[in-house]
């Protein structure tokens, strides 16, 4: 059988759900909540190329270049403010609110 | 058109871009002596920025990406004239902290670059890419005071929802992509009006979904709370205000731009976001007792009602929606530097208890917070009645008069909105009442000259100087909202 | 045909299976591991799509850069990771009942971009010989994306200059070497001649 443009899509739909689902999951676990954004981003790069290859123009790999390159800054901001947050509570769980209620 | 050209339209942006870079290095060599020359020198470049997006050349660039109209020159002068007050703020606030960090200037210049991208973008891409370096930006400065543990949870806490939120808009913005085959709005127009199918809609719901976030609007406003309470208040007297303005204007242009041939869909789900913002942002503040927390319920409140503006759809709807949020930045930042100004014994006041007798302590100050609280609960004639007044004019003619929704639904909204603003006028007139009323459980500190006169001339533009203010800015607001393809 | 099929139907399951692992292991390190396994395939499926210069660019980027710095940091934090995870099965059924409604809608909606959208009944590309996917890229990035190009430097700036200033501590107490004070240094000021009484010593 042939593979088309709804193969890619069917993974990169699957992909970005499973990204969802671990956030959902994994609700106190930031680094895993980090990961599972980097899968929502991989699965919007497929989406992007697979519609630029078979719509035969080079713009959508383009826009995942720039996906690409800013899900690098992302990961790397969102880790050094994990650092930091680290450092001041000696735990990375983002879900026990003792400093802030309301 | 040419690359000299298209430089000319992106001059305001290039020259902060420029700017941020030269700055940098030269904060980099002087370290902490060259803090406040940086800081001076950013807000220099941000003013001179201002000038150049009023009076640069108009036209698109860079195939379709860079879009400088009139409604992009009127954002970015008000943008980059806030992010200037943002600096003036942030360096008197880290000079008193002893912490002369020349980057957060720098950030504050980078952020109001993405926002220039947002005012001006063209197609997704832009879109993205701003959104994407204004909030990077602004991640960094909510956690910027890196060993106070408030602010480091409130960075990471937006940072996360942040990250997700620009997740599902690019989700949608690819689906938009492969719909319409292309990233520009101008094709993306062409498709949707030759017929939207569920593929082109269900992107636009996610990109709303991702764009509501940027705003914080219901029900995607978790964040705003926790991120006003913990992030230094310099830093969201900031973040409640221009980037709040770039992002109404991004999805203004996505809406018009782009799906004005789906505008019956799209108007649905604004309406609903804005019902629940407004309703939200009412009854959430009533409990609350930090005040940082309450002014963000309040901002949640606010979008609503420029959202109303957005969903009424026709022109006049965006020109209001415009004049709100220009009038509802100038309130906002007014409050945090009141907020940043209030110290006692060297504890910032912060909960609505700490204000206490402020009118026996601090009368100025005490009256600027008084100004800001009648104008958000909307008592005329101060700047915050004239701003719901005319989105709510708004949304009622395009019920009546341009027949753009039924006439039930707009009259429904207006009807909504005026409860939601009775309701939130119970905590804004106990937060008087207090200042007034109350006896003071003791000494507040001077107020810093920088914060004391940015509140007094927020303060006063809240009135008398909006009814001088106003008949220019309701004008530009409408040559400005003419630009946007409403057709 | 049937070797390509073999070929997407292989990347396509470890790419998806190795991204449930990702949010399912127990232990984060492993998460890192199978975040690479699904980056390298999905670097697989676009080089079957004939976009050779973004899966290079992929597997650089995020397995070079990106994975390493998650496993970093992974080994840095000395949490409990255990503990974090503490209510993931309490939300593993109706989190997996959200996902499983939620994936046949997106599938379902792919599909009709698929079907409905610009690029419907489009054949798969048969990639030109005369220039190459880094040379198509190359000509358009430098040229008509110039902008977005030089926005998303900036976007990297504002990353190197956040994660500098919320990690970066400049320790009281360490000494650095500094070269210039070294260079300069002149027999007269590098050295000096003591004369010493004998059964004294020399304090300092």
């Amino acid at each position: 059988m042939t593979i088309g443009l709804a193969h890619y899509l069917a993974v990169a739909a699957i992909l970005f759900t499973i990204g969802v689902f671990g956030i959902f999951v994994n609700r106190k676990n930031v680094i895993i909540i980090l990961m599972s954004i980097e899968l929502i981003l991989l699965a919007v790069n497929i989406n992007l190329v697979s519609f630029s290859v078979y719509l035969h123009q080079v713009v959508g790999q383009i826009f995942a270049m720039f996906v690409l390159t800013v899900a690098a800054a992302e990961a790397a901001v969102g880790l050094a403010i994990l650092v930091t947050f680290f450092r001041n509570r000696g735990d990375i769980a983002v879900d026990d609110v003792n400093m802030m209620k309301g | 058109m040419d690359f000299y050209g298209a430089l000319q339209v992106a001059l305001p942006e290039a020259f902060l871009a420029v700017s941020a870079l030269a700055l940098l290095v030269l904060g980099a060599v002087t370290a902490a002596r060259g803090a406040i020359l940086v800081s001076v020198l950013a807000g220099v470049a941000l003013l001179v920025a201002a000038v150049l997006a009023a009076v640069g050349p108009l036209g698109t660039a860079f195939s379709g990406g860079l879009v400088a109209d009139n409604a992009s020159a009127f954002a970015k002068v008000a943008i980059y004239a806030m992010s200037a007050v943002a600096v003036l703020l942030g360096a008197g606030w880290l000079e008193r902290l002893k912490a002369r960090q020349f980057e957060y200037p720098v950030l504050i210049l980078l952020a109001a670059i993405g926002m220039g991208i947002m005012a001006s973008s063209g197609d997704l891409i832009s879109l993205y890419i701003g959104v994407e370096l204004q909030s990077l930006a602004l991640y960094v400065l909510a956690a910027f005071r890196r060993d106070d543990a408030k602010a480091s949870e409130a960075g990471l806490k937006y940072f996360v929802l942040g990250a997700l939120s620009s997740g599902l808009l690019l989700y949608g913005a690819s689906l938009i992509y492969g719909f319409a085959g292309s990233v520009k709005f101008v094709d993306i127009a062409a498709t949707v009006h030759a017929g939207a199918g569920t593929g082109v809609l269900f992107g636009l719901v996610f990109l709303i979904c991702g764009l509501a976030f940027k705003v914080s609007a219901a029900p995607f406003h978790m964040w705003t709370p926790d991120v006003y309470e913990g992030a230094p208040t310099p830093v969201v007297a900031f973040f409640g205000a221009a980037p709040k303005l770039a992002a109404m204007v991004l999805f203004a242009r996505a809406l018009a731009d782009a799906f004005s041939g789906a505008a019956d869909q799209w108007r649905q789900v604004v309406i609903i976001i804005a019902l629940a913002s407004m309703l939200l942002g009412a009854f959430a503040g009533l409990v609350q007792k930090n005040l940082k927390r309450l002014w963000a319920y309040s901002s949640i409140a606010n979008v609503g009602y420029a959202l109303v503006g957005l969903s009424a759809g026709t022109r006049e709807g965006y020109q209001s929606m415009l004049v709100f949020m220009v009038l509802y930045m100038i309130d906002v930042t007014g409050f945090f530097a009141c907020l940043a100004a209030l110290n006692r014994n060297g504890k910032p006041m912060e909960t609505i208890d700490d204000m206490a007798g402020l009118m026996r302590e601090r009368p100025g100050m005490a009256l600027a917070m008084t100004a800001f609280a009648v104008s958000a609960i909307g008592f005329p004639p101060f700047s915050g009645f004239w701003a719901k007044f005319f989105v709510f004019k708004a949304i009622l003619a395009a019920g009546y008069v341009q027949h753009a929704l039924p006439v039930g639904l707009a009259v429904s909204v207006a009807v909504v909105g005026l409860v939601s603003s009775v309701v939130a006028a119970f905590y804004y007139l106990r937060l008087i009442k207090v200042m007034w009323f109350d006896p003071a459980p003791g000494a507040v500190d001077a107020a810093p000259a920088d914060a004391k006169g940015i509140a007094y001339a927020a303060a006063l533009f809240s009135f008398p100087v909006v009814m001088v203010g106003l008949p220019l800015l309701y004008p530009l607001a409408g040559v400005a909202a003419a630009a946007f393809g409403l057709g | 045909m049937a070797l390509q099929a073999i070929a997407f139907y292989l990347l396509a399951a470890v790419t998806i299976g190795a991204g449930l692992l990702v949010v399912t292991a127990r232990n984060p390190v492993h998460s890192v591991l199978f975040l690479i396994c699904a980056f390298f395939s999905a670097a697989g499926l676009f080089v079957m799509l004939g976009a050779e210069f973004l899966a290079m660019l992929l597997v650089v980027v995020y397995v070079g850069a990106v994975a390493v710095l998650f496993l970093f940091v992974v080994m840095m934090l000395d949490v409990d990771f255990s503990a974090l995870r503490a209510g993931f099965v309490r939300y593993l059924p109706i989190g997996g009942l959200v996902a499983l409604i939620l994936v046949v809608e997106i599938v379902a909606v792919s599909a009709s971009v698929a079907s409905h959208g610009a690029a419907a009944g489009a054949a798969v590309l048969t990639p030109s010989h005369d220039i190459t996917n880094a040379e198509a890229i190359g000509r358009v990035l430098y040229t008509d994306y110039v902008y977005f190009f030089q926005a998303a430097g900036l976007v990297l700036l504002v990353a190197m200059i956040g994660a500098i200033v919320l990690t970066l501590r400049h320790r009281a107490g360490v000494r650095r070497q500094n070269i210039a004070a070294q260079v300069a240094r002149t027999p007269a000021t590098g050295m000096r001649i003591v004369q010493i009484k004998s059964g004294e010593g020399l304090s300092e």
